[in-house]
């Protein structure tokens, strides 16, 4: 369903968005070069999110075992998760900008939410195209850049036998001729800043959405890192036993007791500050409560008959792994998981708050709450959106981890 | 019975000890991993390379490596941490004020989370179901999942942005060295409310949750019933019995969350500028000051495990069963 509203919110921007994908196809088979030198990220970004939109749900209502997941009646916790993942996939449709777009910040910096900034349009023919290829033209018309030159912010206009624009009660100097027009007056064309915009210009809005992936993306990476080594370590600690595990013990003593802050703090300024590097630290100072619990966990397994005939036959340690004990496990551990997927979110969000986080290409909720603490007087907005959108998601992680709790471990009651 | 909670204890202790020094010997090895040598700064690139070597000699960085790891260890657990490269001076002096805010912070702020804490716990638990319990139980999700930091800035925003109560930043005013005992007194303590809640608040939070969704666990119990039919008061039941057993994995938490105050509160610290242990270690950090780095790292893995310890040692002296796990 929220697929459907996307679509009826953004129509125009995937027709325009479908053009330039059959155009992109076409010149694919004419002259490949020219199609790799346009392909940067956002151009990628916006293709894959229209192919998704459309393949979605084909996807989904052709296999009849996910079509019963999304049969299920809708939690309010669960539908802020939905909410998120497709702001994670289909980012760059939901906002028709670009979330470092900034042009003429006299007029639109620092304005309260549910503003509208007036514009004017430059005309077809005086814009400038140095370039002749087809292709480029239509890219830079359609999707977004962090920089239009061709359209221009104007605070208020007065409009009679001869046009004068205002920028912030300043003239600005444009020629007639130039200017988009409708029966002699200027095409004024507004903008909605749904949440505002920030110091710079950048609309808030669309610095959520995309900052909505930056924390999606660290905290499942961070997951999946703490869970690969804490249900390795368990594993290896409940087959070979004795020595082995007793020394496991102490080093998740030893992790749990080591200032987990200061650890991540140290690695970032050895190594550097990027996905990667983040994705990894967090994940290393979180698979200690994983290890526990999937020990206890493994530890009650081990007896099971299932369990040693399987080892009799002769799988290998892998084999056993993935086949007898995870399905075994899955519920506590995925209850586990949930929670450090709250608490890695919430890490991160912290160190970007610091600024150690991922950088300053990608906006993230943490730098934007950094960013807004300096105008905390003026624009409570900057700090009150992100901080709210921060709880709000971490509230849900954790009501489904809580429902995810309840309704396996009632099950078994 | 008393030879078995000596053994029990000194075990206990042992187990610390190691944790420790595994802990030290963690610290060394990162140290040692960051890229450059830890003496760099002392040398320039015009010294000629005989100095070089006097000066890599005297930090005794030329000697293997076990001889560096045994004095790193010996001049650690004596106190001597060295000098600092960005203060010039010993390490312990410029250590010293700083820790001692954050224990004097971190001690106030613990007692106020654990009374609230338990106050409001006892208070919604002797009326269950009612508005007020539902309330403080959906309020205190909502508080433990909410950031620290956004909760402090929006409790500046409120406070001294909108209602100008409170100061934002530092712990004096300007002015505080003319005012009198008293004065001062009251001026440390109007700097340190707004960061006082914003430590405390998700502190409360979960001590809240976890006693009350404890007494909820414990009183459906069959002794429960039991006391509850032979006789005794409500009021009775609720501090011999229920309490006790309610208490036992608080404890474990409270001892892990004091360990955690006491290595210095964060974000808490960066956001209303307090001098405490958090931004001294997370500049020494990004200055590269090692010795001061091994030093702030050092005592909060310290303060962790002997908060852990006094823990467990509460919990021996709570309930004698708990040797039996610990001996195994």
């Amino acid at each position: 369903m929220i697929l459907v509203l996307i679509i009826v919110f953004s129509f125009s921007y995937i027709i325009d968005l479908s053009f330039v994908f059959v155009v992109l196809i076409k010149s694919f088979f004419n002259n490949s070069d020219d199609v790799y030198s346009q392909l940067n990220l956002t151009v990628a970004d916006n293709i894959l999110s229209l192919l998704l939109i459309v393949l979605l749900p084909v996807f989904i209502f052709s296999s009849s075992k996910v079509k019963k997941i999304f049969a299920q009646p809708l939690k309010f916790s669960n539908s802020i998760l939905i909410i998120l993942a497709t702001c994670f996939l289909f980012a760059p449709i939901i906002t028709t900008r670009h979330p470092d777009f900034q042009k003429n910040i006299s007029v639109t910096k620092l304005l309260p939410p549910l503003s509208s900034v007036d514009y004017v349009e430059m005309n077809e023919k005086s814009i400038k195209s140095t370039n002749n290829n087809r292709l480029k033209s239509i890219i830079d018309k359609v999707i977004p850049n962090s920089y239009n030159e061709n359209i221009i912010f104007i605070d208020s206009a007065i409009v009679g036998s001869d046009i004068k624009l205002y920028q912030s009660g300043v003239l600005i100097d444009i020629e007639k001729n130039n200017l988009m027009m409708l029966d002699n007056q200027p095409v004024i064309k507004s903008k909605l800043f749904i949440f505002g915009s920030d110091e710079y210009g950048r609309d808030v809005f669309t610095r959520i959405i995309y900052g909505s992936r930056v924390s999606l993306l660290v905290g499942f990476g961070a997951v999946l890192v703490s869970f690969i080594l804490g249900l390795s370590f368990a594993f290896i600690a409940v087959e070979r036993g004795g020595l082995v595990n007793i020394f496991l013990s102490r080093l998740t003593d030893l992790f749990l007791s080591f200032p987990a802050i200061f650890l991540v703090v140290l690695i970032i300024a050895l190594f550097g500050s990027n996905v990667i590097s983040i994705i990894v630290v967090l994940g290393f100072s979180g698979w200690m409560s994983l290890f526990k619990v999937a020990k206890s966990e493994m530890l009650s397994v081990k007896n099971k008959e299932y369990y040693l005939s399987a080892k009799l036959v002769g799988l290998k340690n892998i084999n056993l792994l993935m086949k007898e004990i995870i399905p075994a496990i899955l519920v506590p551990v995925s209850v586990n998981l949930i929670f450090q997927l709250s608490n890695v979110i919430l890490a991160e969000s912290a160190l970007s708050y610091l600024g150690l986080g991922i950088g300053t290409e990608y906006p993230s909720w943490g730098s934007m709450i950094e960013a807004g603490q300096r105008y905390i007087s003026q624009s409570w907005w900057l700090i009150f959106i992100p901080g709210l959108t921060l709880a709000i998601t971490l509230l849900s992680i954790n009501e489904v981890g809580k429902n995810i709790n309840k309704y396996f471990n009632s099950a078994i009651r | 019975m008393k030879k078995e909670i000596y053994w029990a204890i000194l075990k206990r202790i042992a187990s610390s000890v190691l944790v420790l020094l595994l802990l030290v010997t963690f610290i060394f090895i990162l140290v040692r991993l960051a890229p450059g040598n830890p003496a760099q700064k002392y040398i320039s690139p015009k010294l000629s390379p005989q100095l070089a070597e006097n000066v890599t000699r005297s930090f005794g960085l030329d000697k293997p490596i076990y001889v560096q790891y045994y004095t790193f260890v010996k001049n650690l657990f004596s106190g001597d941490f060295g000098i600092s490269y960005n203060y010039r001076q010993p390490v312990f002096t410029v250590v010293k004020d700083y820790f001692l805010f954050t224990l004097v912070f971190s001690i106030i702020s613990f007692v106020i989370q654990l009374l609230l804490g338990y106050m409001f716990a006892k208070y919604s638990f002797s009326k269950p179901g009612k508005l007020i319990d539902k309330l403080f139980s959906k309020s205190s999700i909502i508080i433990f999942s909410v950031p620290t930091f956004v909760i402090g800035l929006i409790l500046v925003y409120i406070f001294s942005v909108k209602l100008d109560l409170f100061p934002t930043s530092g712990i004096k005013s300007i002015y505080h060295d003319d005012l009198n005992s008293f004065e001062k007194l009251k001026d440390y303590f109007i700097h340190l409310v707004l960061p006082m809640i914003t430590l405390s608040l998700a502190g409360v939070a979960v001590f809240y949750k976890y006693l009350r969704d404890n007494f909820d666990s414990v009183k459906n119990s069959s002794f429960i019933l039991n006391l509850r039919t032979n006789g005794f008061t409500e009021k009775e039941i609720f501090k011999k019995h229920l309490l006790p057993n309610a208490i036992q994995p608080l404890i474990s938490i409270a001892g892990i969350e004091f360990g955690v105050l006491l290595g210095g509160a964060l974000l808490t610290e960066i956001i209303f500028s307090l001098p405490g242990m958090g931004r001294l270690t997370v500049n020494a950090i990004m200055n590269q000051d090692f010795p001061l780095v091994i030093a702030c790292s050092f005592i909060a893995g310290l303060m962790m495990v002997l908060s852990n310890l006094a823990a467990d040692l509460i919990k021996i002296k709570m309930d004698k069963r708990f040797i039996k796990g610990l001996l195994n």
